[in-house]
């Protein structure tokens, strides 16, 4: 596995949280535990960006993995 | 008129003004009842049951012995939510029995209670080493309640600095294969949710005897037919350990890449994820 396949694959777990800490944040009845999932949830999706922006990167300086 | 016939009437009578007279008394469990209560019941079963067997002759002198006896406490009871003088005639003074890990035995002489009994009262309410007692004391109802010294209590996330979320009640909402819409209401779900819930987890409605929701919106199931495994819920944990994954596999990034710039961004949002986790911890592993 290329180091962009890598990223890609973490950044498609973070995705996968991100969405789950939303739907607990809409779900969740307490407003305390809702708003950590918020919280957690807006986090992660800065996290996520940062980690988009380096794909592009890394594809920009390889693109023989391009797509990978 | 016939005398079976009179005490029919009377009896099924009797039957129903019990029934309602027993919804205005004090709401007691029995074992935690004064003797006075007691007493007081057993007066007006007793007198209930003469009336009904129709031996009081003049049915009118009992229902005035029955009033007063009903009556009366109910009086006392309203009577001693306004007083604390007639509440503590009404229901006696709780004496205390134990005091800074002393036993008071004056106290318990005035109980009339034997060290035996008392021990035995103590090591009802698990306390079987009298040095682990802080203090103790005897209800009006005749319970003693115990109060453990500090070192001795029981474990609480408090005591342990952690953090643990809230849990509010659950919410019934299928009951014996029917959905329940006022529980779904409650929590804000609607039918078509709990369809979709049960199609994931591959159970058919009428299969399912009880399932409740709780605080976070997952849905606990109770089959009838007890050979079939529900999987559970592990929706948190699973969260939990890959936003862990993810955590880590940044740190490992960080280790990997030989560009300043990248290597910055990785820890820097490495760190931030492992705060996430920290906060998210009670939440998600409870």
């Amino acid at each position: 596995m290329t180091v962009g396949s890598k990223v890609k694959q973490t950044l498609a777990t973070l995705k996968g949280s991100e969405a789950t800490l939303r739907l607990y944040s809409l779900q969740e009845r307490d407003k305390e535990a809702s708003a950590i999932y918020a919280e957690a949830f807006q986090e992660i999706s800065k996290i996520k960006i940062d980690l988009e922006k380096r794909v592009g990167t890394i594809e920009f300086e390889e693109p023989q993995y391009k797509g990978n | 008129m016939d005398t079976w016939l009179i005490l029919l009437f009377n009896s099924i009578i009797l039957f129903f003004l019990t029934l309602i007279v027993t919804r205005y008394m004090k709401k007691k469990s029995l074992s935690n009842i004064t003797p006075f209560d007691f007493i007081s019941y057993v007066v007006v079963a007793i007198i209930i049951s003469l009336i009904s067997l129709n031996i009081i002759p003049n049915i009118y002198f009992g229902l005035i012995v029955l009033a007063v006896w009903i009556l009366m406490p109910i009086v006392l009871d309203y009577a001693s939510m306004k007083s604390k003088w007639i509440y503590n005639i009404r229901n006696g003074k709780e004496r205390v029995l134990i005091k800074d890990g002393k036993v008071m035995e004056d106290n318990l002489s005035k109980e009339r209670m034997t060290g035996q009994e008392f021990l035995q009262a103590l090591r009802s309410k698990k306390a079987f080493n009298l040095a682990d007692v802080e203090f103790a004391v005897m209800e009006t109802t005749g319970d003693i309640n115990v109060s453990l010294k500090a070192d001795k209590k029981p474990v609480t996330s408090y005591d342990l600095g952690k953090k643990v979320a809230l849990k509010t009640e659950p919410q019934t909402v299928i009951l014996d294969g029917n959905m329940l819409n006022e529980g779904l209401t409650n929590i804000g779900l609607n039918q078509g949710w709990l369809s979709t819930e049960l199609e994931n987890k591959g159970v058919a409605l009428e299969n399912v005897f009880i399932g409740q929701v709780d605080s976070s919106g997952d849905l606990y199931l109770d089959l009838f037919d007890d050979m079939i495994q529900v999987p559970k819920t592990q929706v948190k944990e699973m969260l939990y350990a890959s936003i862990q994954k993810s955590q880590a596999d940044l740190m490992t990034f960080s280790l990997d890449t030989d560009n300043k710039v990248a290597k910055a961004m990785y820890l820097k949002n490495a760190q931030k994820l492992e705060k996430v986790i920290k906060k998210l911890e009670p939440y998600l592993l409870r």
